[in-house]
């Protein structure tokens, strides 16, 4: 007996049209993913950010540059991420060995860019403020530095915050490459929504005092991570 | 005119201050104290062990079941279910119980430990993962919030790791 | 510059005998009404201590207000609150647990006791999450008395009274630096502090900053898992892992920098003014508190004894220029006692400075010293009974 299903009622489906369903479910899971997760992201990336856009000049042009050159050097670690998990398969987050040495060496690399850039050395502009006030203060910056802001950004990308592990887990089940950057790109499109409250930060007036403080916190987080880094390694090394 | 008023205001500052110091012992701390007390706040169940899901009876003790613990996605625990048998006096000199965590009616690990005669020794044994959703270990090992082999209060306590990879 | 180094106490004319008793009377009064309560226990230590504490805390503040000043008597009760909060503290530890590192189990059950220094961290997880991320219990237990909720309330209320002064008054570890810095006559280092003082004392607020928001973010309560330096002379976590090794390392090592050779040697509370972020927390409350200290720019004549007395750096040029405090004036009265101009005076908001100093003092000291003897002065009588109780057996091992 053959039942004969009549499916002219039902939408007709090209490749196409599937396709582009297809894309919009991930890329809006992705951007739901991102958004429910964001808080874990500022909680994460938040404490560099927050002492980096003190110590930049008032203004909300330079902050709009310097949190978008962040957020785009964020953004550049992500895909590079999502482009390695999909190319070495699934898996990757929690059982890929390497994971120990990758986020350890993030960290510390992160702790040193952080000390670099947030003790102000040896960039010119150290040595002027210095001088004008011996060991007062270490002195804002009267340019905003890109260099900086990229470097923090990359880093805090690739540093493997759990909120990206699960993007990165989901990512690594896609079926092509693309895909898994579309869906990494909509995922930071998510969690950067929660940075956009950092703008604020340009209209509070720099005092030496602030500009001091927030240099010392970047430096304290730079210990804070140089210390975390060195215990990961450390662990990977007694523990295996 | 202004400066007669400030002072005023001063001087009444000064004797509220003066008043609070009388009134902390009496009534200040108690008032604070309640009002923290009922602000709904809970202690993390990392440290806590979270909420009681349910509780097995056996012979002469009870074995309380927490729900799982999966901590915050930065806190550095990882995620745990919390295991109390008690009271410790009941139990026999060498428990083993194959228990089921999740209440699917399956057991999920079996919890073997000594208990110890002295009170403040801390209890020696093993736990066996039955699934690949919860890990084994062994005690004395390595000891953290989220796997533990403890005497703590009148319960043994014991934290099975659940197994991150899934 | 050698008279400045030594110079801590400037005379005053006295109260008359009379006049201080009576005026002291209402403390008297304060402390009977205090220890009441450990007086008529059958225990005869704890009658012993509380009476010995009564004594103390009368005569100290009887000579505060016979001689005017402030400081010195202060500084008595602080260093021995300092001194002796520890030896109580770790007795009770090892009575109850047998060491003073706190195992996990103890951890796990809840009963770590609260400690103030906690309290900034707790504010965000707190808000956001009504979570307490500290191994402690809310409400007070048989094993663990200072719950969180009671030490808070504690807290909240003498702060309420004493601002940042709490750090002069009410603060149980500040004594020990207190005392270190007490043991020498002059200053070994002085220039290198002065030099930099302006950037040291935002240290407190850096850390402040941080330990509050990596708290948030991981949970924890990292001052106390990273950073406390009187971890060393209270409890610390078991040592048992790569990680709290370096922990206690990280504890032992701020103590002795900050609590014990930096305060011998610059004769200041380096830990107080230098890193402590509870400090830097309390400073907000000065804001909200009607005393402070003023300099009276009629009378000072910029000879900076008052910068170079202060114990915690908290005045500078600027500050004494526009006759004000920095914000981390814990109202000690080191500056005050040291002014040989009475330029630097008590002062209560709203009122001309200069204008009846000496009211201004006693109406802060009243409040102040009444916190002290409450909380403070519990601690000392606690202390004291721990050690009549434990003479005899040391009495008895030392015979041995």
């Amino acid at each position: 007996m053959t039942t004969v299903t009549d499916n002219s009622s039902l939408p007709h489906y090209t490749a196409r049209s599937m396709a582009i369903h297809s894309l919009s479910a991930f890329a809006g899971e992705a951007l739901a993913l991102g958004l429910a997760t964001g808080p874990v992201c500022l909680a994460s990336c938040g404490p560099v950010v927050l002492p980096w856009m003190l110590v930049q000049p008032r203004g909300l042009r330079t902050h709009s540059t310097q949190l978008s050159l962040f957020l785009a050097a964020r953004l550049a670690g992500y895909l590079l991420f999502a482009a390695a998990v999909w190319t070495a398969g699934s898996a990757i987050p929690h059982a890929w060995v390497g994971r120990s040495w990758l986020l350890g060496g993030t960290q510390l690399l992160l702790a040193g860019a952080l000390f670099v850039y947030a003790a102000g050395f040896p960039h010119p502009r150290c040595a002027r403020s210095a001088s004008a006030a011996p060991l007062v203060h270490i002195g804002d910056s009267p340019h905003p530095r890109r260099s900086g802001a990229a470097t923090l950004g990359f880093l805090t990308g690739i540093n493997l915050c759990p909120p990206f592990l699960v993007a990165g887990v989901r990512a690594a089940l896609l079926a092509t490459l693309p895909s898994a950057l579309i869906y990494f790109a909509f995922f930071f499109i998510g969690t950067s929504v929660w940075f956009a409250p950092f703008l604020s930060l340009s209209v509070v007036r720099r005092t030496p005092s602030l500009v001091t403080v927030a240099r010392m916190v970047a430096v304290l987080l730079a210990c804070w991570y140089g210390v975390s880094g060195a215990l990961i390694l450390m662990e990977k090394v007694v523990y295996g | 005119m202004r400066a007669s008023i400030l002072a005023i205001l001063a001087y009444t500052a000064a004797g509220l201050t003066l008043a609070a110091a009388a009134l902390t012992p009496f009534l200040l701390i108690g008032a604070f104290s309640a009002g923290v007390a009922h602000a709904g706040l809970h202690i993390d169940p990392a440290y806590s062990g979270g909420t009681v899901a349910r509780i097995l009876a056996r012979p002469g003790y009870n074995i309380t079941v927490y729900q799982p613990v999966r901590p915050h996605l930065l806190q550095r625990v990882d995620p745990f279910v919390q295991v109390a048998f008690s009271p410790t006096g009941s139990l026999p000199a060498r428990v083993s119980d194959e228990v089921d965590l999740d209440g699917d009616g399956q057991p999920d690990v079996r919890i073997s430990f000594r208990v110890p005669g002295d009170p403040h020794a801390r209890p020696q044994g093993e736990v066996v993962a039955l699934n690949d959703r919860y890990r084994s270990f062994s005690m004395p090992g390595r000891y953290s919030f989220s796997q533990l082999l403890v005497r703590s209060g009148d319960a043994i306590v014991v934290r099975v790791p659940l197994n991150k990879a899934r | 510059m050698a008279s400045r180094s030594s110079a801590v106490l400037h005379p005053r004319v006295f109260r008359s005998v009379g006049r201080s008793l009576l005026l002291t009377l209402p403390m008297a009064l304060w402390s009977l009404l205090m220890f009441t309560p450990s007086l008529r226990q059958s225990r005869r230590d704890v009658t012993i201590g509380s009476a010995i504490v009564i004594a103390f805390m009368t005569t100290l503040f009887y000579l505060m207000v016979r001689t005017g000043n402030t400081y010195r008597w202060r500084r008595c009760f602080f260093v021995a609150l300092g001194f002796l909060f520890p030896i109580g503290f770790i007795s009770a530890l090892i009575a109850v647990r047998g060491t003073m590192s706190i195992p996990i189990e103890r951890m796990v059950s809840g009963d770590t006791p609260f400690c103030f220094m906690v309290t900034p961290m707790l504010v965000i997880p707190a808000a956001f999450t009504r979570t307490i991320i500290f191994p402690g219990s809310i409400l007070p237990t048989s094993s663990n008395p200072h719950s969180i909720a009671v030490m808070i309330g504690l807290w909240l209320a003498m702060t309420l009274v004493l601002g940042k002064a709490w750090c002069s008054y009410g603060c149980f570890f500040g004594g020990i630096e207190e005392g270190f810095a007490a043991v020498r006559k002059r200053a070994k280092i002085r220039r290198t502090v002065d030099k930099f003082a302006p950037r040291l004392r935002l240290i407190p607020w850096a850390l402040l900053i941080v330990v509050v928001a990596l708290s948030a973010a991981l949970m924890e309560p990292i001052y106390c898992m990273w950073l406390c330096p009187f971890k060393t002379v209270t409890e610390y976590p078991a040592v048992h892992s790569v990680e709290t090794a370096i922990q206690m390392g990280i504890f032992i090592v701020l103590f002795a920098g900050l609590v014990v050779v930096l305060p011998y040697l610059t004769k200041k509370r380096t830990q107080c003014a230098f890193f402590c972020p509870f400090g830097a927390f309390q400073s907000i409350f000065n804001k909200i508190n009607p005393f402070e200290i003023r300099i009276d720019r009629e009378k000072c004549v910029d000879c900076t004894l008052c910068q170079t007395t202060c114990p915690t750096m908290a005045l500078s040029k600027e500050s004494i220029r526009e006759g004000k405090t920095l914000m981390n004036c814990m109202k000690c009265g080191a500056c005050v006692d040291s002014c040989n101009k009475d330029a630097a005076v008590w002062h209560l908001k709203g009122t001309r400075v200069g204008l009846h100093p000496e009211r201004a003092r006693l109406l802060f000291l009243y409040g102040a010293w009444a916190m002290a003897t409450m909380f403070g002065g519990s601690i000392l009588a606690n202390s004291l009974a721990t050690m009549i109780r434990f003479l005899p057996k040391i009495h008895s091992m030392l015979l041995k």
